[in-house]
């Protein structure tokens, strides 16, 4: 126990220093501003009032080492400063933006879960077969596509050909559940990438473990085929897929980024977007921070699941 | 299984055969640009119809694979080029303070979503197609790093290699006659998916306007740009959305087919 | 075991004539076998015999695409128990001791009432493990299998058979590896298993244990059976040479020639520690050795249990294990603590043999030319000499020329463990140093090895050999003995002296549990 009890603790270290080291490249990116960074994020028309502005609100006439710590530790209580581009506080933005972009994140995952245990589960059981064969080549071939070619040829056959959706969320706010049909598309392209992935870890998983040793003495010994299955094969199989799971919520993110701009869902992904097209330094750093941390915080879980069910091998700490 | 893995192999071929080519040669046989006609028409002797700015789409998809294809070669090229000896260093080290310094960075640096990245620094420096390269090529190094370095790990760990040495071999010997040779396999095969990757990332920061001018003649751009047309020239959209489908998806099927069947010679 | 009560009683599984054809070639031809209560017969062969295929055959399974021919009968109700090797590698990993038992259990209790099976199952669990020697299992079932220890695990899986109700056990080279305090306990746990009136069915190679515990033999050699037969019948035969192999007993090493006290040590060992890196925990100490010397033209055994620290000592000789204090002195000089700082001449008069041959092989290149490269390393020769040099050392050792062109892929265990004799001999070695070398071979070719080396001792003039071992046989060979218990050298002196009256009660434990091993012979 004293192991896994040094486990969580190492794990817990890495993943403060990653928040930290997280926190550290937003800020630095402000540094890195070539020349006059109030001058460089004035852009085209630098006009002296708006330079004078963003001086202002980037507080640029106080060394740096002081205005990260300002800006460190207003974070905490979500203090994460303010909008060049309109002036209002950030969080606002982020408040604003996260009820579409959990709605998408939270179906996603909701459905990622039993539709990648089950595929891969199915597909192991019939290992060799037609089914099989089928579930893996179609995984094999949509898992290294991106969303926006997916998402707009499915835009195409599915809302402008045969008019069975919406194209897009234009129109509906930030209402999404009152209009269902809108998020079908979002959440199929969302979902296409991490499915395969986890489909296809599964699979392998399970066709080990059920070749394995342990599985033959079991069956040997007339535990039922189902109990085999989902009791000792499966926990074996979920350990590598657990981690992977973690790994595609760097993905989801990024999915999550191009399926509000394809579907104009005003998400945190919009927010980022339009920031990043206005260099609205600030709250690209809000949302960077938000983005980075969400993702420390789940690789994290995913590697204490993960230790949990193999609990022999060490998990990469 | 065999049969399985030649039609895979095959059909991988065939899927990434046309834009493959497309990108690599459409730029030979797209002639001279002509003159601009009205946005988003049909016919009227463009055989795609005209694009948001009323270009001929035919010859912006014969120029816009290039830049993904030969963007996408690069950083995973270079990100092997930082990752590889870093990798082996730490490996074959036996300073413990030499390998945490060298790979503990790139452990925190896992942590952060690589499209994040690209953005974020996209805030700041406007990147141009060299610069999305590097970008790309420096988000792939923690990853690749990693998996170079646990292969390199457990090959310095063989008996081979304490014979090697028991042998007074040199360094250079074992690290790269020994070591290096028995991660070869390991290597095409990350290398493989690694690229898959690569041209993923590459295209959606494309997509998202990233590395590129917004009239750049790129199969990502074009599917933003024209996407505002969809409704009345979809050509603009779907076919430069097919070929990118085509490329990453060939490519993938290719690499996972060509993996197995190395896998399967090599094998005592 | 039990003569008395296993005659009468009919089989509880047999085997007639079983052949087992892959790709057309029989694997296993013509094998019968009865399988009494109480009784234990042991299916003796090196491997590739074919007694694995006919020991899995009483379970029910075939290898992959395996053509069948023949009989097996399984007379009592439920399947048969399978002790294999390595027990962990049927403890499922990722469940906990109770749950691996309770699974079983369970299918054992569906006649009864719904709300009695869990409790009921529990009592089949306890009582399984208390007749499986794990009294007090309550902690232990909480536990996952890889925080048990190596006897643990093999007891539970035994309780697993148990559980089951199983009539006949098939145990397959249960003490394969194991140094003689352990096989001593296996022992003594399936011959109380035979006691309790259930069948068991032993697949061996070692000649202690079935001579300990075999009330029948089967001898077998490339799939057919050679000898069988009661016990002490088949075993006269197997003594009086007519099946050949592959239970025979072991001529010593040629002594040093002189009193060792006169002749200047080639090694002198001066309170050598050496740590290990434990992860987060930090080091432990996993050897301490304040004094041991090695003369010329002398063999020492070094043994001990497994974790007992002889190979970490072999290491810190060999310059493998850097975490070491303590002198390690070579004519009276200091050697470095790792081989990295080692010369030529340090490196080529102390030379090391892997456990694993093949594994210390690059499989890339030829052995010819990786043996060759000691020569041009170690002594500075050029590429042809060291090839004919190397040409001439190994087919001294027995591997011809077209052989030793080949890759190491294509060599056996034991042409491969030759071969790294031959690579570490071309450094013209004063102290070779072989590690467990002869513990994966089977018994034909553990002999060759040792008779091999033995000849190495008497025509290399002044060669010191140093053996790490599990084996007090192979030890027995040795001039001098060094016992090592928890990673302190706990005895060390004359062999004879150390084999017949030892001193150090861990000594005294484990020459007389090799003693019972002999004295169980089945006669």
């Amino acid at each position: 126990m004293s192991g896994l009890r040094s486990f969580v603790a190492r794990r817990l270290l890495l993943g403060v220093a990653q928040t930290a080291a997280v926190v550290l490249l937003v800020f630095a990116l402000t540094e890195m501003l070539p020349g006059d960074a109030a001058v460089a994020l004035a852009g085209d028309q630098p006009d002296p009032a708006r330079i004078e502005a963003i001086r202002e609100a980037l507080r640029l006439d106080r060394p740096a080492v002081e205005r990260l710590a300002d800006w460190a530790a207003g974070l905490p209580h979500g203090d994460f400063g303010t909008s060049l581009a309109s002036g209002r506080p950030v969080a606002r933005y982020i408040a604003d933006g996260f009820g579409p972009t959990l709605l998408l994140a939270s179906l996603t995952v909701a459905l990622l879960v039993p539709l990648g245990f089950g595929l891969g589960v199915l597909a192991a059981r019939h290992e060799g077969r037609l089914l099989d064969r089928l579930v893996s080549s179609v995984t094999l071939a949509v898992y290294a596509v991106p969303e926006f070619a997916l998402g707009v040829l499915l835009v195409t056959v599915l809302a402008l050909r045969l008019g069975w959706l919406p194209p897009t969320a234009v129109g509906y706010g930030t209402d999404l559940l009152g209009h269902p049909a809108a998020l079908v598309l979002p959440v199929l392209v969302l979902l296409a990438r991490p499915v395969c992935s986890l489909v296809r870890l599964v699979r392998a998983g399970m066709i080990d473990a059920l070749a394995s040793p342990y599985v033959a003495q079991a069956r040997r010994y007339g535990v039922s085929g189902a109990r085999v299955r989902y009791t000792h094969a499966l926990p074996n199989a979920l350990a590598p897929a657990a981690q992977q799971l973690a790994r595609t919520i760097d993905w989801l993110l990024c999915g999550v980024i191009v399926v509000e701009a394809l579907y104009v869902i005003p998400g945190l992904g919009t927010v980022l977007l339009n920031a990043v097209a206005e260099r609205d330094v600030p709250v690209v750093q809000g949302l960077a921070v938000v983005f980075g941390v969400l993702t420390v915080v789940l690789n994290l879980a995913a590697d204490l699941v993960a230790r949990r069910l193999a609990p022999r091998s060490g998990v990469a700490a | 299984m065999t049969r399985l893995r030649t039609g895979r192999f095959a059909l991988g071929v065939a899927v990434v055969a046309v834009p493959l080519l497309l990108a690599l040669l459409g730029p030979l046989f797209a002639g001279e640009p002509g003159p601009r006609g009205a946005s988003f028409t049909l016919g009227d002797g463009h055989w795609l119809g005209t694009d948001f700015v009323g270009r001929d789409v035919w010859q912006q998809v014969l120029h816009g694979g290039r830049p993904v294809v030969l963007t996408a070669l690069a950083a995973t090229a270079l990100a092997y080029l930082v990752a590889l000896p870093l990798a082996l260093l730490s490996a074959l080290t036996h300073r413990r303070w030499l390998e945490e310094l060298l790979m503990r960075p790139l452990d925190v640096l896992l942590a952060v979503p690589s499209l994040l990245l690209i953005l974020l620094a996209a805030t700041v420096f406007s990147p141009g197609a060299v610069g999305l390269a590097l970008l790309v090529a420096a988000v792939n190094v923690p990853d690749a790093a990693r998996l170079v370095r646990a292969a390199a790990t457990e090959a310095a760990a063989r008996p081979a290699v304490e014979a090697l040495r028991m042998q007074g071999e040199t360094w250079w010997r074992i690290a790269v006659g020994y070591v290096g040779r028995s991660m070869l396999r390991t290597l095409a095969a990350d290398a493989g998916t690694r690229l898959t990757g690569v041209l993923y990332l590459v295209a959606t920061a494309a997509f998202l306007g990233v590395g590129v001018a917004p009239d750049a003649a790129d199969w990502a751009v074009m599917v933003d740009r024209n996407r505002t047309g969809l409704f009345v020239q979809p050509w603009a959209v779907v076919v430069p959305a097919l070929l990118i489908v085509g490329l990453t998806m060939g490519a993938n099927l290719l690499f996972d087919a060509a993996l197995e069947r190395t896998g399967k010679e090599t094998r005592p | 075991m039990n003569h008395e009560n296993g005659t009468t009683a009919g089989p509880v599984a047999e085997i007639r004539d079983l052949r087992v054809e892959i790709d057309g070639r029989a694997v296993v031809d013509g094998v019968s076998l009865a399988a009494l209560p109480g009784r234990v017969t042991a299916l003796v062969g090196a491997s590739g015999s074919g007694k694995t295929t006919t020991g899995l055959a009483l379970l029910g399974e075939y290898p992959p695409g395996a053509r069948v021919t023949g009989d097996v009968r399984l007379s009592a109700d439920g399947p048969a128990g399978y002790i294999p090797q390595h027990p962990a590698t049927v403890l499922n990993p990722a469940r906990r001791v109770r749950a691996l038992l309770t699974d079983i259990a369970r299918t054992q209790v569906g006649h009864l009432p719904p709300g009695r099976r869990r409790s009921a199952a529990r009592e089949r669990v306890l009582r399984a493990l208390a007749e499986a020697q794990l009294p007090d299992a309550a902690p232990l079932l909480r536990r996952y299998p890889h925080q048990l220890s190596g006897g643990q695990q093999q007891r539970v899986v035994l309780a697993q058979a148990l559980l089951l109700g199983a009539r006949v056990i098939v145990a397959d080279e249960p003490t394969t590896g194991q140094d003689a305090l352990t096989k001593s306990r296996i022992v003594d746990q399936l011959a109380a298993v035979a006691a309790r009136g259930i069948a068991v069915v032993l697949l061996s190679h070692d000649p202690d244990v079935v001579r300990a515990l075999a009330d029948e033999v089967i001898v077998m050699r490339s799939g057919r059976v050679v000898e069988s037969g009661p016990a002490p019948d088949a075993w006269r035969a197997v003594q009086a040479g007519r099946t050949r192999e592959p239970l025979v007993d072991q001529p010593p090493f040629p002594q040093a020639d002189g009193s060792t006290g006169t002749v200047r040590p080639v090694l002198r060992i001066r309170d050598l520690t050496a740590r290990h890196h434990d992860g987060a925990r930090g080091t432990t100490v996993v050897l301490r050795a304040p004094r041991l010397n090695l003369h010329p033209g002398e063999s020492l055994a070094v043994v001990g249990r497994s974790g007992s620290g002889k190979t970490t000592l072999a290491r810190c000789l060999a310059g493998l294990h850097r975490d070491q204090d303590g002198r390690i002195l070579l004519d009276g000089t200091p050697l470095p603590p790792s081989l990295r700082n080692r010369g030529r001449a340090h490196l080529a008069a102390v030379q090391y043999v892997f456990q694993d041959a093949r594994a210390a092989f690059d499989e890339h290149r030829p052995v010819l030319h990786q043996v060759a490269r000691t020569a041009v390393r170690l002594r500075g020769t050029d590429a042809d000499t060291a090839t004919r040099e190397a040409l001439t050392t190994l087919a001294s050792l027995g591997l011809p020329e077209d052989l030793v062109r080949r890759h190491p892929g294509r060599c056996s265990g034991g042409e491969l463990q030759r071969a790294a004799l031959a690579r570490a001999l071309l450094a013209r070695p004063r102290v070779l140093i072989c590690d467990e070398i002869t513990s994966g071979l089977d018994p034909i070719t553990r002999r060759g090895i040792l008779d091999l080396l033995t000849s190495l001792v008497r025509d290399r003039g002044g060669l010191s050999l140093v053996l790490i071992t599990h084996d007090l046989d192979t030890a027995a060979r040795a001039d001098r003995i060094a016992v090592l218990d928890g990673g302190e050298l706990v005895e060390h002196g004359p062999a004879e002296r150390v084999l017949t009256t030892p001193q150090h009660p861990f000594t005294v434990s484990l020459v007389e549990a090799a003693a019972r091993l002999t004295a169980r012979t089945g006669t």
